[in-house]
């Protein structure tokens, strides 16, 4: 019995590391944000709060901030719509080419970021969409679409299309059936859907990068041209809001619907 | 029924023919076109592109760095994450779902935010050479970017959570009888785990190492920013070919070259894993 003991206690001891190592850079980060030096600092010299106050008055922060956001919210708003029913089609329709269908529909996850982003640069050119704010928004729900439909698709097959035939029988036509039925049922897939989606596309580099045009940019972005140019405690404290607003995100997603058996 | 299934699919189908296979498409006939620097890219062809990059030891050394960096990135999250996948999967905790969001957690946080905090931690002054040299492990302090090592780092810490999740699944699927049966009948917990657990997490095993592996000639973020614009690997001499460079010929054929890398890993794992499936 000592032995298995002594493999449990060696098994927990091996994940308290692992899982430190994982949250070793987020620690540091939040740590680096709040030092008082003008240079990036671990462990932190004092403490203030000054860092977080010049991000805010920083107009380039804050505009890539509102920027990223609105593309979030556009791209999953797009990528949901359409996801929704591509999930729905394939799921409860008989399609013809549905396994080729599919393919296309995770393509973009498999596809490297870098590909998508240099792609859609000289297609933008070409045909005169680039820095467009829609070129952007239709370059995130193409990046999106795979994880909605993901989460849709795992929703709807746990569901018994009984349920929505039974709609049908009393009455309902195939869209009330759908919106008063089916689509509640889903709502966990759904949220999950949107949640991955917004994450994707807040997070998103290598694809934005290419396409930002003159006065557009994104939050990562932003970080990420910062960091090239040179690294200090703003870099570290707008990191660590994003740091904060994740953890509560992923903390209500999992209270809500219990996220973590959406990945 | 029939017609309305591909009414519902239309806007995506649309949108991913539009926005994504064609301009991806688009991409061969550029790589064919011969670039002149400061007139920009002229009609003709060449596959000069191509050959250059089987041919010419710049490119060689790149290509074999993103697949040297690929597999040992995907080895080091095996080793490492398998252990915490097992835990995850067999654990009673009523924390379990916790545990599996901590896991998470980083996965969604953005990945400039991640790659950043390494740079605070490897940089000559960071906390892992303030570390080291504290308990007397080097004498001064340790290059840890701008290099592979820098680079494997980073890399394993972004794509481990992938690698567990994968595994957690995978072990997850494993009935517990079957090794307790192992152990009913006399094996030790070392080869009821060796000839029953591993070979039955397999394919979590090799989906995991693909993913990983793709994840990892793929990445942009962190390899441009833990190995600067001197250290490169496929996807940043793809970035700077476009957009410091501007010869989006070789830039095209490069791109194409790492796709059909992934494309043929993703399809061969798909046959591997039919292969051990029909098998098992």
């Amino acid at each position: 019995m000592s032995a298995a003991r002594a493999r449990a206690w060696l098994l927990r001891a091996w994940v308290t590391l692992v899982f430190g190592f994982l949250l070793l850079p987020v620690v540091v980060v939040a740590l680096a944000s709040v030092s008082r030096t003008s240079y990036l600092t671990v462990p932190p010299q004092g403490v203030t709060l000054r860092w977080f106050g010049a991000v805010l008055a920083d107009p380039e922060y804050v505009h890539a901030i509102v920027w990223s956001v609105l593309l979030a919210v556009v791209a999953t708003i797009g990528s949901l719509t359409a996801g929704v029913a591509a999930s729905y089609a394939l799921i409860r329709r008989r399609v013809r080419g549905g396994a080729l269908v599919s393919a296309l529909l995770n393509a973009p996850l498999i596809f490297p970021g870098v590909v998508v982003g240099v792609a859609l640069l000289q297609f933008y050119a070409l045909v005169r969409m680039n820095g467009t704010f829609a070129s952007l928004a239709l370059a995130h729900m193409v990046i999106t679409l795979p994880y909605v439909v993901r989460a849709v698709m795992a929703s709807l097959q746990g569901i018994d299309p009984e349920i929505e035939s039974a709609a049908r029988v009393l009455g309902a036509s195939g869209p009330v059936a759908f919106f008063t039925v089916t689509l509640p049922l889903i709502r966990p897939g759904v949220a999950a859907g949107a949640l991955f989606s917004f994450i994707v596309s807040f997070d998103n580099v290598p694809v934005s990068i290419f396409l930002l045009g003159a006065g557009q940019m994104t939050l990562p972005v932003k970080i990420f041209t910062a960091i090239e140019y040179g690294v200090d405690p703003s870099i570290a404290a707008i990191s660590t809001m994003l740091i904060v607003v994740t953890g509560l995100g992923l903390a209500a997603a999992e209270r809500w619907i219990g996220f973590h058996r959406f990945v | 029924m029939r017609g309305r299934g591909g009414l519902l699919l239309a806007p995506s189908l649309v949108l991913l023919v539009l926005a994504f296979a064609i301009p991806v498409g688009m991409l061969v006939p550029t790589s064919f076109r011969p670039y002149v620097p400061l007139v920009g890219i002229t009609s003709g062809f060449t596959a000069r592109y191509y050959t250059k990059l089987v041919t010419d030891s710049y490119y060689l050394e790149i290509i074999g760095r993103t697949l040297g960096l690929g597999l040992t990135v995907t080895a080091l999250t095996l080793v490492i994450g398998y252990p915490v996948a097992f835990f995850l999967a067999r654990t009673r905790s009523r924390w379990r779902g916790w545990l599996t969001i901590l896991v998470v957690f980083p996965l969604l946080l953005n990945l400039v935010v991640r790659t950043f905090g390494w740079i605070a931690l490897l940089a000559q002054n960071g906390l892992v050479n303030q570390a080291m040299i504290a308990l007397g492990l080097v004498h001064g302090p340790v290059v840890l970017l701008f290099n592979f090592a820098g680079l494997l780092i980073g890399l394993t810490h972004i794509f481990l959570p992938f690698m567990v999740l994968v595994l957690v699944g995978a072990i997850q699927n494993i009935p517990r009888d079957v090794e307790d049966a192992a152990r009913v009948l006399g094996a030790s917990w070392a080869s009821a785990f060796a000839r029953v657990t591993l070979p039955l997490s397999l394919p979590g095993v090799l989906s995991g190492s693909i993913l990983v592996f793709v994840l990892t000639i793929s990445a942009l973020v962190t390899p441009r920013l833990l190995g600067g614009p001197t250290y490169q690997v496929m996807s940043t001499l793809i970035y700077d070919e476009f957009l410091q460079r501007l010869n989006w010929p070789a830039g095209s054929a490069q791109a194409l070259l790492l796709t059909v890398m992934v494309l043929v890993l993703v399809f061969l794992s798909g046959l591997l894993a039919r292969r051990t499936g029909a098998r098992a």
